[in-house]
């Protein structure tokens, strides 16, 4: 766990050391849980256009970023209200900024920069500091509806991170979860990381469950009671269209793409047993995996595809599997604690999250593919279940019972920073993250 | 087609609450009599499954003929208690010959949804194959699990939890 920081820390110190100057001073890790968050300035970007059409675009835009970064952890987005350069009186490029104006309020980055809209169409051109150097470390410029504009912040963020620790950031993706906050029953909801732009996707006034995404991140996978029995649905996100996928008697349950789009994961029912089986995108079997008296679910693909993590209870209480996509042996993954499910594959495959209940509580852990490096995310704030990675690998979706209700949560790998993602009433659960949007 | 079994219920319910005028006795082994007229009104007794019940607002366990039986903790064991009541379950079904089941299997808060789905299915089937091991026909008896989903007591307490970890058994009618 500690690598990870010093890794982070030696990339930006790479980066501010790079361009050779006395004035960046990195006083022991940047990022991590015993160092003070990298501050940054978010001005709102400057409108170069004329009249009053979308005037709010640039505070938008700044306002995103900021949550982003925020969800990002590492980062301290500096309150707007200190800002003492004026996004329309001022420049954005490195020569016409006033630096000493960001310096005095403690930036070491800054994002500026400046839009145009004409009719439905928005310019925007967005550009990240360092304010020390003086100097350009990026800049994007984008093109599209005005609409777009939470996109185009969201791929910006995704940018910032890239520049700070090497990797792009998870910013451009969607969210979908299981919520109660409309209805008595439940219903999925799909949002992007800052949750902006919320929209309640089924309206079955049924029972809802484990939403999952298609590799391409257009349609999910969910299971619904609407016809009497738990059957599988794809719903397409553009069109809204739903179709069966599989409605076998009994559970059709946990269907999982696999990391190709070809097949599905999923968990069916014989006469009350539960077993994983194979089907393909029209919900034909193709293949058996597990045959036998215990309960199989929650199957995780591998990033590679030739594997899968399941949930099992064949030894006892419900451990984590893991066995060959083509058949075969299942081998046991986890040894301690009595009680683990839910497991998640991390993108970059080395890792599976899961959940253990220990003292009557549910947290969250991490181990290596091999079962060994145990690690633990959440401890003494409530249940925390239901893990999903980001799609970059540094970040885990999770609910959580610690303020009450069951709301959605953002942590890193590590478990150093975690914040809160959904708010409202209701119960927000099992969330699943989706790819990068392309 | 839902919409028009639910009225089928509903009207079935009035006819239990005008016909027998009262509904405390409907327990195993004591139903109205095993349709001496026309109709079989104990048939006709349920007031729908958890999930039809949840829908309109109502308590999912509805006062249906035939007791719940309950599990412990992440198990499917049929214990003692729960092997009575399925005998007494039994003879009112060998009473009332002509009616189907459904055997709904709930679980409590705890544990995932997919795992308590997978659980409730347990449940479920556990209660069915006992039942048909007495000598229900097995064509009389459907299951389906509603896991977590559908739970009598709110409260995150033991006696909560007990409640919901249950096989519940709808009267379908004939």
């Amino acid at each position: 766990m500690n690598r990870w920081w010093l890794f982070l820390g030696v990339v930006l110190g790479v980066v501010l050391a790079g361009a050779g100057s006395g004035h960046a001073q990195v006083r022991g890790t940047i990022f991590g849980p015993d160092s003070r968050s990298y501050p940054v300035a978010i001005a709102p970007l400057k409108s170069l256009s004329t009249g009053a059409a979308g005037a709010d675009i640039g505070t938008r835009f700044a306002d995103i970023i900021g949550r982003d970064l925020t969800v990002a952890g590492y980062f301290k987005v500096l309150d707007r209200a200190a800002y003492l350069e004026k996004p329309d009186a001022s420049g954005y490029t490195a020569d016409t900024i006033n630096f000493e104006s960001w310096s005095v309020i403690g930036a070491l980055a800054l994002v500026k920069g400046a839009y145009t809209v004409e009719g439905d169409n928005l310019t925007l051109e967005a550009r990240l500091f360092d304010v020390y150097q003086r100097k350009l470390l990026t800049g994007r410029r984008y093109h599209g509806p005005v609409a777009e504009v939470r996109r185009m912040a969201n791929k910006f963020a995704d940018e910032i991170m890239k520049q700070f620790t090497g990797d792009r950031g998870p910013f451009d993706s969607r969210l979908a979860f299981v919520s109660t906050r409309d209805s008595r029953l439940s219903e999925i909801y799909v949002t992007s990381i800052d949750e902006g732009d919320l929209q309640q996707l089924t309206k079955g006034q049924t029972v809802t469950k484990a939403p999952s995404w298609s590799p391409d991140s257009r349609s999910l996978l969910y299971t619904s009671f609407k016809r009497h029995n738990p059957d599988l649905y794809s719903i397409d996100l553009l069109s809204g269209r739903e179709t069966v996928i599989s409605q076998r008697q009994g559970l059709n349950l946990g269907g999982k793409y696999s990391p190709d789009g070809s097949l599905i994961a999923l968990t069916v029912e014989d006469n009350g047993n539960s077993d994983i089986v194979l089907v393909d995108r029209t919900g034909k079997l193709v293949r058996r995996l597990t045959d036998n008296w215990a309960i199989d679910v929650s199957s995780s693909w591998s990033p590679d595809g030739k594997q899968i993590a399941f949930c099992s209870n064949r030894s006892g209480g419900p451990q984590i599997y893991v066995m060959s996509s083509g058949g075969g042996e299942a081998k046991r993954l986890t040894f301690t604690g009595t009680n683990n499910t839910s497991p998640a594959w991390s993108p970059k495959g080395d890792r599976i999250a899961y959940v253990s209940r220990l003292d009557g509580g549910f947290n969250l852990f991490t181990v290596k593919v091999d079962g060994s490096d145990v690690q633990q995310l959440t401890q003494g704030a409530g249940d925390n279940e239901d893990p999903s990675w980001s799609p970059d690998g540094r970040y885990i979706v999770f609910s959580s019972s610690r303020t009450g209700r069951r709301k959605l949560f953002v942590t890193d790998a590590a478990g150093a920073t975690q914040v809160q993602l959904t708010h409202g009433g209701g119960d927000d659960t099992s969330p699943a993250w989706s790819r990068w949007l392309e | 087609m839902g919409k028009r079994l639910l009225g089928v219920v509903v009207v079935g319910l009035l006819f239990t609450f005008v016909g027998s005028g009262c509904s405390s006795s409907k327990k195993p082994g004591a139903g109205a009599g095993g349709g001496a007229g026309g109709v079989d009104e104990t048939g006709l007794g349920s007031t729908g499954g958890s999930l039809d019940r949840t829908k309109k607002g109502l308590a999912p366990g509805d006062e249906g003929p035939l007791t719940d039986i309950h599990f412990g903790f992440d198990s499917y064991e049929l214990d003692e208690p729960a092997r009575t009541t399925l005998r007494d379950n039994g003879n009112w079904l060998k009473d009332h010959p002509k009616t189907k089941v459904e055997v709904e299997g709930h679980c409590d808060e705890r544990g995932t949804v997919e795992f308590n789905l997978a659980l409730g299915a347990k449940r479920a089937g556990a209660a069915k194959e006992y039942l048909v091991a007495l000598g229900v026909a097995a064509d009389r008896l459907t299951t389906i699990s509603y896991g977590e989903e559908l739970p009598l007591c709110h409260e995150h307490t033991e006696e909560c939890w007990q409640k919901n970890r249950r096989a519940h058994f709808v009267v379908l009618g004939e």
